[in-house]
């Protein structure tokens, strides 16, 4: 589902190279929900916007869904992302003067094939009720608890029915309750065959992985099985 | 992104911030409105000006003898017949109308009712007989021929003297407002070969009367207009010039084919009689040059305008960083976020240039409401000095438009070039 060979991804800093990502490995298969750990500043968000073809300046080389980025044009990863992938941020990343309805709603705006406006709303309806949020569709992201706003944040991801979720902290910024409940969430949504890929510095979303990475010095390395 | 999807998502965007929208469009509604305006103001008063106060048909020339030429000497430059033969003969002309001068003096003294007042009055009075085909379509009364001695003398007034007599001369002296219909009809005396301030010619004087049978552009303006053939007997019968014309007046068949036909007959030692066309040619020339300068001040405050919502939507894509990257993330292209940034430029712009020219139509009808009620009458007094031609209207639109996306060009450009992962990071 998810292929990276030999990433090297390095900024500049002043006149020095920082290699943030050297020469990384990576496959995740269908169905899987793989977390990849290690400290903040390691390049895990690095590495997941590269996966989601947010970020094209690196070397080597990156598939999702059999689809390889590297020298994709802009429009083609517009619509990879719009057609597979989903992504999910630790800071939610709503629109903050659009209501949850709207922010579901986001993503159709820039499908090639759009829905008609009455089926898209109807789509985004179901995908709120998917993650129990169905009651609080007109509300604006401010009068929305933590929690809420990350379940109308992947509600907006599952709106292009992807293939892929992307997640980036996911339970960062939430107390351990609400973490716990979107964890189960992912947890469930895999269960129903999305692939879910995490990045964390988190033990209680790892340990949910079926597959844990470790990222260190660039390159990721299995971790041995949750307890 | 369909064009759907954009519209739908651009009224969105400009939903949640009504204010700056609203802002930008008054800038550009301001530019558009004065353009509008001031472009209206100056075709209507050029409309008044060309069709009003100096009547010209395009195509018509006025031919005259010269004052001194040595075509005259050689024996060209004189109106005579052979002439009008040889004019007539030009392939440009489609048609001549000859006009000849009543040579002697005339005066007419009138007492009695006049349309319900009492009027005495008595007058010096030219006339000029023209070839009946030039005013034809202006008769309402009967034939516009030589009627023969002693039967009233068929006059054509001519329409700027009616706007005179109703704007100037009646309401001084408190005489009726005359329309051209009450106009037709009336008969009044006439003595030609008499003067109250000159010697009459050695001939005898006729006393005769005047009957208007209609009213014409093409009418002399302080005289009458009479058939050629009652000029010549008038002139013959007072011992005058009955043969030379006073004047020739050219249809061109068409009026592209107007500069050559002025070269040729300038070349048969003849000039031409263009005081009132270059007249009309200045003071539409004076209005087109004020109306552009005002025009070009109208464009400035749109690039202003432009400028402006430059620096919103400048400040507007930076204060949206995060969204623009949230909208990459589900989906979006750079061409995506350009468009998205000058659609919502394109909605301001064109609510503006909407509001700026309903703006300038209403402005416009008020000056026109305080025209009628402020202004006192004048000769030529249009019902409205505004001329709104659906080009001006739609021009003024896709001016505010045109100003809006210039402005957003360079935004919606750094819009789209903003790196989404740096973006989403903050």
């Amino acid at each position: 589902m998810i292929e990276a060979k030999a990433i090297v991804k390095s900024y500049r800093d002043g006149d020095a190279e920082v290699r943030v990502l050297d020469g990384l490995d990576l496959q995740v298969a269908e169905k899987e929900l793989v977390a990849v750990v290690g400290p903040s500043g390691s390049g895990k968000s690095t590495l997941l916007h590269l996966l989601g073809g947010l970020d094209v300046h690196y070397r080597g080389e990156i598939s999702v869904n059999g689809s390889r980025l590297t020298g994709l044009s802009d429009r083609a990863l517009a619509g990879l992302r719009g057609a597979h992938l989903g992504f999910v941020f630790q800071s939610f990343h709503l629109v903050p003067a659009l209501s949850a309805l709207e922010n579901v709603l986001l993503p159709s705006f820039f499908a090639p094939r759009p829905l008609a406006p009455a089926e898209a709303r109807k789509r985004a309806e179901e995908v709120l009720a998917r993650v129990g949020l169905e009651s609080k569709r007109e509300r604006a992201p401010a009068q929305l608890s933590g929690g809420e706003r990350q379940r109308v944040a992947i509600a907006r991801a599952l709106f292009g029915r992807p293939r892929v979720l992307l997640c980036d902290e996911p339970t960062g910024n939430l107390d351990a309750r609400t973490g716990g409940e979107i964890i189960q969430l992912f947890q469930a949504l895999n269960r129903d065959g999305l692939t879910v890929l995490v990045v964390t510095h988190e033990d209680r979303m790892s340990s949910a992985a079926t597959r844990v990475l470790r990222l260190r010095e660039g390159k990721l390395f299995p971790e041995g099985p949750p307890p | 992104m369909t064009p759907g999807s954009l519209a739908r998502l651009a009224a969105l965007s400009l939903k949640r911030d009504r204010r700056g929208a609203a802002f930008s469009a008054f800038g550009v509604g301001i530019g558009v409105g004065a353009l509008v305006f001031f472009v209206a103001l100056g075709a209507g008063v050029g409309r008044v000006v060309r069709d009003k106060v100096f009547p010209s048909d395009a195509s018509l020339i006025d031919v005259v003898p010269p004052t001194l030429s040595l075509g005259s000497i050689l024996g060209g430059g004189k109106l005579d017949q052979s002439t009008v033969d040889r004019l007539s003969g030009l392939p440009e002309v489609a048609a001549v109308y000859r006009r000849m001068q009543v040579r002697v003096p005339a005066v007419s003294h009138y007492e009695g009712d006049f349309f319900g007042s009492h009027l005495r009055m008595g007058v010096e009075v030219l006339a000029v007989g023209v070839d009946p085909g030039l005013v034809q379509g202006d008769v309402q009364l009967g034939d516009f021929t030589d009627p023969g001695p002693g039967k009233p003398v068929p006059a054509v007034m001519a329409s700027r003297l009616l706007e005179i007599y109703n704007k100037s001369f009646a309401p001084a002296r408190r005489l009726p407002q005359l329309s051209r219909s009450m106009l037709v009809g009336f008969v009044f005396p006439v003595d030609f070969n008499r003067s109250y301030v000159a010697q009459a010619a050695p001939g005898p004087s006729t006393s005769t009367q005047a009957q208007v049978v209609g009213v014409s552009d093409r009418g002399l303006l302080a005289g009458l207009t009479i058939p050629l053939e009652t000029a010549r007997r008038i002139n013959r019968t007072s011992g005058a010039d009955a043969e030379t014309y006073t004047g020739v007046t050219l249809q061109a068949k068409d009026p592209s084919q107007v500069p050559g036909l002025i070269d040729t007959v300038k070349q048969m030692g003849l000039q031409i009689d263009d005081q009132e066309r270059r007249l009309s040619e200045s003071t539409g020339a004076a209005v087109a040059v004020t109306t552009s300068a005002l025009a070009l001040l109208s464009i400035l405050i749109c690039a202003l305008a432009a400028v402006n919502i430059a620096h919103a939507l400048f400040a507007s894509v930076r204060a949206r960083s995060r969204e623009i990257g949230i909208m990459r993330a589900v989906g979006a292209s750079r061409a995506d976020v350009q468009r998205l940034v000058l659609a919502e430029a394109a909605a301001v712009g064109a609510l503006g240039g909407l509001a700026g020219t309903l703006g300038a139509f209403g402005l416009a009808a008020a000056v026109d409401a305080l025209a009628v009620a402020y202004l006192p009458p004048f000769p030529f007094k249009p019902d409205t000095f505004f001329h709104f031609s659906p080009a001006l209207l739609a021009g003024g639109v896709l001016l505010g438009l045109l100003a809006a996306l210039a402005g957003a060009f360079l935004p919606s450009r750094h819009a789209a070039g903003m790196d989404p992962a740096r973006a989403l990071a903050g």
